[in-house]
């Protein structure tokens, strides 16, 4: 009997991959009158897509498909963070969403496998009329524009209020003598900003990728020097694997680093006692530096492939308008950066979107995209954690910075 | 005099075998400690992925109880079931192609039988995700790339080179004396009988091996299951779902969560090592006499 059971299970194993193609779902179009049939896939993070936070784009999306009864569309939904749609989309465009929202460091991605189609015309006027042009800037290589941004993604400071004023949070090292600042030290992400600040520069204005990276010279060295003193220093601590919000959280951190992703659950812990800002400057040799963040922004893509492209693009400006923006800010607390909803008194009041917009307008830089920057991340890490380690000194900074900076500039594996 | 050396031996050894303990379980403490690390962070009840101290503070079931029920985010007991369905058919189908595969190289004598068997082994050599984007285009030519075909897919993909890994199981195959197949020759059996009647029934312990590894692989693959499944939500796997929990924006309120659903997916492998366990002792015994 048993044995029977074994065959019977066996054979059923090996009729199954054939009878599993029965169990794909068809799919049910209705007709409705002469309008015209369109199936349009989007991809979105999970976030936006769950009934917890109010189904944004499927709201979204259903909108649009009123505002446009000549078109029957018929919508998928994918699920994709925004960090690798690009290259997601990139490997197998044909196989990929119409309309998708990504973070433009992938936007080299996109271009090289030309997944991305570009924005003219009429919508390329829309989208220029309510969005800043150093926004735009980092959508765009060349004179040619890839998305509709929604968000800008950057990174600013979290305090707390009680510990400090809003005075003291305009200089780190102000900060330090009043509270404990924890900061992502090791992460290649965070620790430019010192030396941005310092006018060291990536491919100079950022898209020149001949001109090289500089952080090389007494200004880098400088900047080393201080990172030392600033690691050794009792109120400072390094924040890795969520040590910092662990540390907000159980009253041993009153400042970290970090961006809107964790807002929500700062705004628990710190409640009305939480401020929120863009980032300090610190002193160097007695000067006041402003630090500065790498920044890029999320956008909404259209895929070139795409069948339906008018439908498409028509989608991804609809997504990135204000009235979508105004919806992700209510459900997803997604700061917007369409200039019109910025002028929104209500808005406007909101510390977390001046706190992001400032460090957006003020103390950051457009991250580069440049394939070359590719090598940027690990040397910096690394100087990070040797100064961590003790084994970056004030004896031995100067040269310590210089092969992070040839090891930046190489095209090597560092 | 006699009786002094016997016990000055006998204290000796238990010198000897105290130290032995006391460092086997100093290694075998160091060894469980991340899975009790794990374990305890599960019924954590702090949020967030860092801790000060080894012991949780307060203890709750919550993180399974938001596990199993906040389905919103990430939908876990989908993505349980669907490794669950394709790591048992995989499981079946592969264990099968190893000892079919196995048996006939160890007992049938054919013209490819060496050319075959080198050239799995220079096959073996190259690690299986050198060939994931060929797998991935191969699968959507076929129209395996979207909806529920992606579950068949998977098990193809993990199932599908499985016969390359013969030579554990062949070496077993070759130790059982070719005296006891003839016999069954003389008797009357066919290579199929012999196959289910004579060679498994004595090789329980790699027929136990075979299934436990080859259920475990599909159980937690990552690559393979990351660039076939993109952006089909409905179709991912517990190691997507567990590596989604820890991505910057879910990582402080999802850690916990995490280390429960590292906890509940060792269930499975645990259930399918105890149930086969006792096949291990069997094996041989009473196979051929003298």
């Amino acid at each position: 009997m048993k044995k029977r059971a074994v065959a019977v299970l066996l054979a059923g194993v090996m009729t199954l991959g054939l009878s599993a193609s029965c169990l794909t779902g068809c799919g049910n179009d209705s007709d409705s009158g002469n309008a015209e049939k369109v199936r349009l896939m989007v991809w979105s993070p999970t976030a936006d897509q769950s009934k917890d936070n109010g189904e944004w784009l499927q709201t979204c999306c259903e909108a649009f498909a009123d505002q446009h009864p000549e078109w029957d569309i018929t919508f998928v939904y994918g699920v994709m963070d925004e960090a690798s749609a690009s290259s997601q989309v990139g490997q197998d465009p044909d196989a990929s969403a119409d309309v998708f929202l990504y973070s433009n460091d992938g936007i080299a991605w996109l271009t090289d496998s030309k997944a991305a189609a570009k924005f003219g015309g009429k919508y390329r006027e829309e989208i220029e009329a309510t969005n800043s042009p150093e926004l735009l800037e980092s959508l765009m290589l060349g004179d040619d524009l890839y998305g509709v941004p929604y968000t800008t993604n950057t990174w600013y400071m979290f305090y707390d209020k009680s510990v400090f004023s809003e005075e003291d949070v305009k200089n780190l090292d102000t900060m330090l003598e009043k509270g404990v600042v924890s900061f992502p030290f090791t992460n290649s992400w965070y620790l430019p900003a010192f030396y941005v600040g310092n006018g060291c520069t990536l491919f100079g204005d950022g898209t020149d990728e001949s001109a090289g990276v500089d952080f090389a010279g007494q200004k880098a060295v400088d900047v080393t020097d201080y990172l030392i003193d600033l690691e050794s220093n009792p109120n400072f601590r390094i924040d890795q694997d969520g040590s910092g919000i662990a540390g907000l959280r159980d009253g041993s951190i009153n400042a970290m680093f970090t961006g809107s992703w964790d807002a929500n659950a700062i705004k628990e812990i710190l409640g009305d006692n939480m401020g929120v800002t863009s980032l300090p400057t610190f002193t160097l040799n007695g000067k006041e530096i402003q630090m500065k963040a790498y920044a890029g922004s999320k956008a909404v893509g259209v895929n070139s492939h795409s069948d339906y492209m008018e439908q498409a693009v028509a989608l991804a400006v609809y997504l990135g308008s204000a009235e979508a923006q105004r919806l992700h800010y209510e459900l997803l607390n997604v700061i917007p950066c369409n200039t019109e909803l910025l002028a929104d008194p209500e808005i406007a009041a909101d510390d977390l979107v001046i706190a992001q917009n400032d460090t957006f307008n003020y103390t950051s830089i457009l991250q580069p995209f440049v394939s070359q920057m590719n090598n940027c991340w690990t040397p910096v890490e690394n100087l990070g954690k040797g100064i961590r380690n003790g084994s970056v000194t004030h004896d031995n900074a100067a040269e310590q910075t210089e092969a992070m900076n040839e090891a930046m500039n190489s095209d090597g594996i560092s | 005099m006699a009786g002094q050396k016997i016990h000055s031996a006998k204290r000796k050894r238990f010198i000897t075998n105290s130290v032995v303990h006391v460092i086997l379980g100093i290694l075998a403490l160091i060894w469980v400690f991340p899975v009790i690390w794990v374990v305890l962070t599960s019924f954590r009840a702090e949020q967030g992925s860092y801790v000060s101290t080894f012991f949780p503070r307060s203890y709750t079931l919550d993180n399974y109880i938001r596990l199993l029920t906040d389905t919103t985010i990430l939908n876990f007991p989908q993505m349980f079931l669907n490794t669950l369905f394709i790591a048992v058919f995989s499981c079946i189908l592969s264990t099968f192609y190893v000892l079919a595969a196995s048996y006939c190289l160890s007992r049938l004598r054919f013209k490819m039988r060496k050319p075959y068997m080198n050239m799995a082994m220079i096959l073996g050599l190259f690690p299986g995700f050198m060939s994931m984007v060929a797998v991935y285009f191969i699968l959507k030519a076929l129209g395996l790339s979207e909806g529920n075909l992606i579950k068949l897919a998977l098990i193809l993909v993990y199932s599908g080179g499985a016969a390359l890994g013969f030579q554990i199981a062949k070496g077993f195959f070759d130790t059982i004396p070719m005296a006891v197949d003839e016999a069954a020759i003389l008797d009357g059996c066919t290579r199929w009988q012999i196959f289910t009647k004579i060679t498994l029934p004595l090789s329980k312990p790699i027929v136990v091996y075979t299934t436990l590894t080859s259920f475990m692989g599909p159980w937690v693959d990552f690559i393979f299951a990351k660039v076939i499944c993109r952006a089909n939500s409905d179709q991912y796997t517990i190691a997507i779902g567990l590596w989604n929990m820890l991505q910057k924006e879910y990582i402080d309120s999802w850690y916990t969560c995490f280390a429960a659903g590292a906890v509940l997916i060792s269930i499975p492998i645990a259930a399918l090592f105890l149930y086969m366990q006792r096949y291990y002792v069997d094996g041989l015994s009473g196979a051929v006499k003298g």
